[in-house]
This record gives structure tokens, C-alpha cells and sequence, in this order.
């Protein structure tokens, strides 16, 4: 679980728990990841487009502001997005089912809540991704 | 001498006639003298008798008239009594309907009236179970041989409040959440009739859900701070942060494991609130109830195996695949099975079975020889939190929330949930799933 993988990839993750975002910052360089790290959706996508070469999102569902992680996701999938290859790991606690059908549709790659995973498991899931 | 001699004889034979006749007479005279004498008497006797009867005949008509007055004054006094009651029973502020023992409507108070927008000329005589639908929370309407009124025809005494909550549905169409009793009405030992009494629990109803959705919310945001909990100390024992020594793993394998439960717990009121608020998601699919059952033993062999329980399955080989949720259906084995090994001493047996009932059922069963369920407690084995007094000092890990889950989650399936128990001897859970036989392809 803890190899080093081969060459540096960076995942944005978009988490507006301190705690939370540091721990899953830790894991994530850990095993071997970049990781940049935004509080708010808006925030996330500046970055997207700032940093250019996001290989992965770790996404959570509320965050503050207005916005959500399924607008987040949306923007991302949108017509014509230079972003809808990226793949989307949403984790959250609070996503209801509708939710999670939406995040569904919009063809995520994995939805995980929070409290029933361990760390090793979400990032485990995003290491075989990225292979 | 011989001519005289026939008229002396002639003469005497008229004296001799004469005579005769004179004695006939007296005779005769002192017949109608007794006669007279009795006709006297039968007269004087007459006389008495006719005095009797008028006496008689007064004495009647003056007790007729009594009578009549008592008759007249009870007569009142009783149309008194009526009018107070239907006075009592017109101003009840719940709804009030009487039916005969067809089920037709005899008697409905003005309360009835002003909470079903019928009025009492429009429905009497006809059957309630038609004229007021009823419904269950998801709109679904209950069946006529369903309908509580039909079963208390049939003899029995029946409550429906929120914890089985019903929806009555008024003229208009529109509905509202109903609590009912209903009771037969006994006669001579017969059931005449049915009376129920019916309140509307909208306020309860929301109350109710207000709390609910404070539960699923509190649970939710119980879950960031658990999260964080988790993964620190998985961290930390995994040695991403550098080595601990095994006495500090010891300590954070009790962190994590506490709160593992944690996390166990608000997800099961999760479940909970999902239920009562009716947005559990319901995903059929064919489902091999089987191998449902065989994955949820393998996740017990652990257990089975520390308690030295000897577990004895039994499954019928011709179970078809049934259409049903098999995440929910999971929980309900789940809970059964973990219910029978946690509440059964070591060295105790389990078995778990699941056979055809008549082609149109699969029944589940689940048997122990565990500590049981006390008899005077029975009845509140499926309440929310509820656990036996017998179990609490036994053991510190259920919810009281298990046999609630799994009991809402098999009839919301259509199926049964039911028990036979008994102190220290064991206690058997049967459950009934409908089978809703998938076609073949």
C-alpha cells in the first residue's frame, strides 16, 4: 500500500475539514503523490486551471459557500471542458442518495463515504486508477 | 141395583181423578216454589258477582291510568337520555363512527363530518371501508380484507397511531394522517358492530419528523469528527508517521476500535431516520437469498468460532431468486444471525434456515439456544432502543436498534417478522418474504 509510485502525479483535494485535509494530504505524499489542496469549489477550480496538469480529484460534497461538490463536478464534465478526462474520487459523509445518483450520472469515478473507509482504501482506489 | 150401580161408579172414578189431579198440582206447586226460591238465590248470586266485576272494572281503569302516566314520564326521562347521549356523542372531538356488522356506516359524529367532509344523510347505511379509503404513508391503498374494520368484525380490538401510521382520505381527495381504535361492538356475545374513534395526527406526525430529521442531521455531522478520529489514528498504526512502540498500539487499536463502533452506531440511526422518513431507497433486484445468507455466515465465522457455537444451516435447494433489495435484505440476516450468536452462551447452537412456504413465500429462521427473550417483555422486543433487561448486563454492544431495522425493513418488503422465545432456553426469529418469482429468460 505504501509503494512509491513511479512518476510524480498531483491530486487537487478538495476537502474543507483542516484536520481532514491534512490527513489526507499526508497519505496522499506518503505513497508518493503531489497534492494541492482548495476549501471551496471555486477555489478548486482556479487551481484546475491555474496548476493545468491535475491528474486526479479528491472531491468532498459540502463545502462552504453556496456551491457543492456536485457543481464542482459539473463544471468539470461541462461540453467542451479540458477537465472531463480527470478522474473524480468523491468522498463525503453527507451526500443523500439523490445526491449520489447525480454524482452517478455525471459518470464520477468513485463515491466513498468517509466514516465506513479507511485512507488506505480511497487511496488505494486512486492508486489503481492512476497506474 | 144394577142400574145405579154404573153411575156410582162413574162419579167415584171422577173423584178419583179429581183427586189425582189435585195432588199432581201440589206437586207441582211445590216444584215452582223451590224453583222460585233457587232463581232467588241464583239472582242475590248474580247481583254479588256484577258488583265484583264493577269493581274490578274500576279498579282497571284507574291502573290504566297509572300506568299510563308512569309509561308517559318514562317515555320522556328515556328520550332525555338519548338526546344527552348523542348530545356526548355529537360533541366528541375525535371522529366517532358506528357500523353494523356488514360494515355499514349507522352513526358518525358532527367531528367526522367536519374532518372527512361527509355528512351523516350522505353515507349512512353505506359501507365505511368504501365510503373513507385508507391509506399507508407511501399512498398505497389498504385492502378491504387489510382494513382494521374488517379484522374487528371479526372479533378483534385494534390500535393504529405513528408507530403504524395510517392516512384517511376525505371527500375532496385530500388526506390526512388518522390515529384510530377500533373495537367491536359486543351484543349478547356476538359482535353486532364495529365503533372507532379517530384523531388527526398531523402535528404528532411532523413533530415526529422534526425530531427524526435532528437525528439523521446530529448523525451526519457526527461523522466528520469520527473521520477524523479514523484516520489519524489509522495513521498512526499503520506507522505513516513513524513507528509506535506495541504498548502505544495497543492504545490506539482501543482509539480506533472504540470508534469504529462509534461509526457503526450512527450509521444504524442513519438507518433509522432513513426509515422513518421514508427515504430509504429501495433498489430491487433477483437476489440469491441463499447466498446472501452464506456471505452473512462467513462474516460471523469469526465470532462463531471464538464462542465455540455450533452453527447448523439448512438451506432448501429449489429457493428460486426473489426480487428484493438485497442491501436491506442483508441487514435483516445480518441482525438475526449476530442477534443469535451475541445472545447465545459458548458452546451454544445457531441455526439458520430458509425454505418455500407454499410457493408463494421464502421463510427465514433463525433458532438459538441463547439467553431468550423474558416473557413480560416480549412485546417490546421491536421498539426503538428497547433491550431486554436479561441481555443489558450481559452484553454492552447492541443499540436496540437491530430488530427495529429489520422488522420495518420486511414488512416494508410485504413480508412478517415474528419470534418464539423462551428464558434460557432460546428464542427463534422467523421471517416471511413474499416471493415475487422473477420470469425466466
Amino acid at each position: 500500500m505504501t509503494n512509491k509510485i513511479k512518476e510524480k502525479k498531483t491530486i487537487l483535494v478538495v476537502e474543507d475539514e483542516r484536520p481532514l485535509v491534512q490527513i489526507i494530504q499526508a497519505k496522499l505524499e506518503k505513497v508518493g503523490f503531489d497534492v494541492i489542496t482548495a476549501r471551496t469549489v471555486d477555489q478548486g477550480l482556479d487551481y484546475l486551471e491555474e496548476v493545468g496538469t491535475i491528474d486526479a480529484v479528491w472531491l468532498d460534497h459540502y463545502l462552504p459557500g453556496q456551491k457543492t461538490g456536485l457543481d464542482f463536478v459539473v463544471q468539470m464534465k461541462k461540453e467542451g471542458s479540458k477537465w472531463a478526462k480527470i478522474p473524480i474520487f468523491v468522498v463525503s459523509n453527507t451526500a443523500s442518495n439523490g445526491n449520489l445518483r447525480s454524482y452517478l450520472r455525471l459518470d464520477i469515478n468513485k463515491y466513498s463515504v468517509k466514516a465506513e473507509h479507511r485512507l488506505d482504501e480511497i487511496t488505494n482506489d486512486i492508486m489503481l486508477f492512476l497506474k | 141395583m144394577e142400574i145405579k150401580k154404573p153411575i156410582t161408579s162413574a162419579a167415584s172414578k171422577l173423584v178419583l181423578r179429581l183427586k189425582i189431579l189435585a195432588k199432581e198440582k201440589e206437586i207441582t206447586r211445590r216444584k215452582l216454589v223451590v224453583t222460585a226460591r233457587q232463581l232467588a238465590v241464583t239472582a242475590r248470586e248474580k247481583e254479588i258477582t256484577r258488583r265484583k266485576l264493577a269493581v274490578t272494572a274500576q279498579e282497571l281503569r284507574r291502573l290504566h291510568a297509572t300506568l299510563e302516566k308512569k309509561v308517559l314520564r318514562r317515555t320522556k326521562d328515556l328520550e332525555q337520555i338519548r338526546s344527552k347521549n348523542e348530545a356526548i356523542l355529537t360533541s366528541i372531538g375525535d371522529g366517532l363512527v358506528v357500523v353494523d356488522k356488514e360494515g355499514r356506516i349507522t352513526y358518525i359524529n358532527k367531528s367526522f363530518e367536519e374532518m372527512l367532509g361527509w355528512k351523516s344523510q350522505e353515507i349512512l347505511g353505506k359501507s365505511m371501508v368504501q365510503v373513507v379509503p385508507r391509506e399507508d404513508q407511501n399512498g398505497i391503498g389498504v385492502l378491504f380484507k387489510e382494513r382494521i374494520l374488517t379484522q374487528v368484525l371479526a372479533g378483534q380490538k385494534f390500535v393504529a397511531d405513528l408507530t403504524n401510521p395510517f392516512y384517511y382520505i376525505r371527500k375532496d381527495k385530500s388526506r390526512f394522517p388518522v390515529s384510530s381504535i377500533v373495537a367491536p361492538v359486543i351484543l349478547n356475545k356476538k359482535v353486532v358492530g364495529a365503533v372507532e374513534v379517530f384523531r388527526d395526527i398531523t402535528k404528532e406526525k411532523e413533530i415526529d419528523k422534526a425530531k427524526t430529521e435532528f437525528v439523521s442531521l446530529a448523525s451526519h455531522q457526527l461523522r466528520t469528527p469520527l473521520s477524523t478520529v479514523n484516520w489519524y489514528s489509522e495513521m498512526l498504526l499503520t506507522g505513516d508517521v513513524g513507528e509506535v512502540t506495541i504498548d502505544q498500539k495497543k492504545y490506539l487499536e482501543e482509539i480506533y476500535n472504540g470508534n469504529q463502533r462509534m461509526v457503526d452506531l450512527v450509521n444504524t440511526l442513519l438507518d433509522v431516520s432513513r426509515i422513518e422518513l421514508g427515504t430509504l431507497v429501495i433498489e430491487l433486484k433477483p437476489t440469491d437469498i441463499v447466498k446472501l445468507a452464506q456471505n452473512v455466515i462467513n462474516e460471523h465465522k469469526l465470532q462463531i468460532i471464538e464462542k465455540k457455537i455450533k452453527l447448523l444451516p439448512s438451506f432448501e435447494d429449489n429457493i428460486p431468486l426473489i426480487k428484493t433489495d438485497p442491501k436491506l435484505l442483508r441487514m435483516v440476516i445480518q441482525n438475526l444471525l449476530s442477534n443469535a450468536i451475541k445472545y447465545t452462551p459458548d458452546g451454544g447452537r445457531v441455526s439458520i434456515s430458509l425454505a418455500l412456504e407454499e410457493e408463494a413465500n421464502v421463510v427465514l429462521t433463525i433458532a438459538d439456544t441463547g439467553y431468550g427473550i423474558p416473557k413480560n417483555q416480549q412485546n417490546k422486543i421491536f421498539t426503538k432502543l428497547f433491550r431486554a433487561d436479561n441481555v443489558i448486563g450481559r452484553d454492552t454492544e447492541g443499540t436496540g436498534l437491530g430488530l427495529y431495522i429489520a422488522k420495518s425493513i420486511v414488512e416494508q418488503a410485504g413480508g412478517k417478522l415474528w419470534f418464539e422465545s423462551k428464558e434460557n432456553q432460546g428464542s427463534t426469529f422467523y421471517a416471511t418474504l413474499p416471493l415475487r418469482k422473477i420470469k425466466k429468460h
